[in-house]
């Protein structure tokens, strides 16, 4: 093997990374200001929430499943959260928030479990019709309006920092992804369970026939993707310091888009998180980018759907 | 005799319990006689057939790429672009009826754009087609600079708003039509057998001699221009097209579909399925506006009947998987 066909083979693995390093040569060229101190940090916290979502939607894909109920339940946990931060206080809201979140991917996983769902077109239903649920449920608890983070009595710091606190150059929120990113890295790469997803997603009845936990694997991947779901959106609504009960649309195509654009293929079974760290970089930077060179929003929507699009099939092409 | 009409009454009984959506829409019917509502009004039933007709003729399309083992998660998207171009090209001075064809042209080309990825390249359907999804709402926004466009041609509104012999609406008429031209072809050309027999198995389907290729494509191409017909159905209905249209199309009908019993295996499936899955939501809309429930809540109801049918459904084929 010669040292020139390595070369070509890891460009062709993380096609995503050649395009991150063209797209990042390109903005610097015509707009210089990209380098700059503040727009880095802008990048930083725009890293925010759909990383987190996009984490925890990784391994649902991996597994070979799809989650769509992630939409609703970002709504309804931001809404839970900002309501309960008065009675509780802020710490309590936090951890009740992120429990809340995690307990919602488990019921979406005893639905699945319990009639044995085992195609990804199964679960897709059956998570879209739990996400109408769970965003109508947002709406009638808050009455349809938007909660005021502005309006609560008992003092925000813990939400202040997270939304808009620094530790050096670093925001908090992007600590709190770094720390997320290695603890799944770990749970997944290291541990009987995290590998045992992987095997789920490769082959349903082999891993089965093989004595690997099925149900386990779709209870743990579903509830990790209402946590990491949950802890976006206490990151999304700590930033915007408001909680509509609408907050989470179209996260969960987004998610879905950042995975995949990372390399994760949708058949299940091959992917990390890393690769979705990737994905999600290339979306917010091109939003990033596309912003400073005054590209109109409505082109941006253009251009990710055709990004996804091409994404896929070279994903498929390289398969093949 | 006794025996045979028994067994009669057996056949039903298993035939219902396999048709979800059947007893579901009895069900409903049933419930609304216990209340006093004007919805047994000739006046409402028709109405119900007009507001399901977009999604129906939509569903129709999309149930061709079921049938064939894949799915049109794009329909939301290509609805809005041909309702907005159409407009467009009419305020523009074109004739209508070639804005119209037009239109219908797009729809087939993004149908066409789909199939080649889809079919020819092999990949994922419902990713693709998402992504189309996202994409072409762009396209529209772009073209509409996401403002409302209506329609100064005053004929173009009548087509969805008539009413044949002031009484059927149109728009009734022209779902009949087009539910029973895919029926017919999905029954009795050897194009729609051929759909089966590809979502059935693809391999075995393609070593009988069956150009797999050009057939599911063609599936593909179809459901683009009967998606295009819709979309300009629903700017007529409205006389406006408008990109904030469809966002919830794409799923509310592919989960229609599936409802209706068409399954994402593929090989099952057919135009009376998808007609009664799509209306089980479509009535479910309408008896709930007639009891004065809440819209939260009826999203509610309606995320619970989804879940509901799809998990009775999971669920019986988990229990035919054992008993084999």
């Amino acid at each position: 093997m010669t040292k020139r066909f390595d070369l070509k083979k890891f460009l062709l693995n993380y096609l995503v990374l050649v395009a991150i390093v063209l797209l990042v040569i390109i903005t610097i060229i015509v707009e210089p200001k990209f380098l700059s101190g503040d727009n880095l940090t802008n990048i930083m916290r725009q890293f925010g929430p759909l990383s987190f979502v996009s984490l925890g939607m990784t391994f649902v894909i991996i597994g070979g499943f799809i989650d769509l109920s992630v939409g609703g339940l970002i709504s309804l946990v931001a809404v839970v959260t900002v309501s309960l931060i008065d009675p509780l206080g802020q710490f309590n809201a936090l951890i009740v928030g992120v429990l809340f979140g995690a307990f919602l991917g488990f019921l979406n996983s005893m639905v699945l479990i319990s009639c044995g769902a085992l195609t990804q077109a199964e679960a897709l239903f059956i998570t879209y019709g739990m996400s109408a649920v769970y965003s109508a449920v947002a709406l009638i608890y808050t009455g349809g309006s938007t909660q005021h983070m502005s309006w609560l009595t008992t003092p925000q710091t813990i939400f202040t920092a997270i939304g808009s606190g620094t530790v050096g150059i670093f925001s908090v929120s992007f600590i709190i992804f770094l720390v997320c990113l290695l603890l799944l890295w770990i749970f997944h790469n290291k541990t009987y369970s995290g590998r045992s997803i992987s095997y789920t997603g490769g082959n349903k009845v082999a891993a089965e026939l093989s004595g690997i936990p099925i149900k386990r694997s779709v209870i743990l991947i579903y509830t990790i993707c209402g946590l990491m779901s949950a802890v976006g959106s206490v990151v999304l609504f700590s930033r915007i310091t408001t909680a509509a009960p609408i907050i989470g649309k179209n996260y969960e195509t987004n998610a879905i888009l950042s995975v995949v654009v990372g390399g994760t293929t949708l058949k299940g079974g091959k992917g990390s998180v890393l690769r979705t760290v990737l994905g999600v970089l290339l979306i917010t930077l091109m939003s990033n980018c596309m912003n400073l060179l005054g590209v109109s929003a409505y082109m941006q929507v253009v251009l990710k759907g055709a990004i996804l699009v091409l994404a896929i099939w070279l994903d498929n092409r390289k398969e093949q | 005799m006794q025996t045979s009409f028994l067994s009669f009454g057996k056949r039903t009984l298993r035939a219902l319990t396999r048709q979800k959506a059947v007893i579901a829409i009895i069900a409903m019917l049933i419930l609304m006689l216990f209340f006093k509502t004007n919805f047994y009004t000739s006046y409402n039933l028709l109405n119900v057939l007009k507001d399901a007709a977009v999604n129906e003729i939509i569903a129709f399309g999309v149930t061709l790429t079921v049938i064939a083992a894949g799915c049109d998660l794009s329909v939301g998207g290509v609805m809005c672009l041909s309702g907005i171009t159409a407009i467009q090209m009419m305020n523009g001075g074109m004739s209508m009826w070639l804005a119209i064809a037009l239109s219908i042209l797009i729809g087939a080309l993004v149908g066409f754009i789909n199939g080649f990825f889809v079919v020819q390249q092999r990949t994922e359907a419902f990713i693709i087609t998402l992504g189309m999804g996202m994409l072409l709402k762009g396209v529209c926004q772009q073209l509409t600079d996401a403002h409302p466009v209506s329609c100064t041609n005053m004929e173009f509104m009548k087509i969805a708003n008539g009413k044949i012999g002031g009484v059927i609406p149109n728009l009734a008429v022209i779902m009949i039509v087009f539910g029973v031209l895919v029926y017919a072809l999905l029954r009795y050309t050897s194009f729609g057998r051929n759909l089966y027999a590809i979502g059935g198995d693809y391999e075995v389907a393609k070593y009988s001699g069956i150009n797999v290729i050009t057939t599911k494509w063609t599936a593909f191409v179809l459901s683009g221009a009967m998606t295009a017909v819709a979309g300009v159905l629903l700017s007529s209905k409205l006389n406006t097209g408008s990109s904030i249209y469809g966002d919830d199309t794409a799923l509310m009908v592919n989960c229609g579909v599936v409802v209706g019993g068409t399954s994402f295996a593929g090989g099952v499936g057919g135009i009376p399925e998808s007609f009664i899955g799509l209306m089980v939501l479509q009535l479910l809309t309408n008896c709930m506006n007639m009891l004065g429930i809440a819209p939260y809540l009826q999203q509610v109801a309606q995320g619970v009947v989804i879940v509901g049918i799809i998990w009775l459904d999971c669920f019986g084929r988990k229990r035919k998987r054992e008993d084999v």
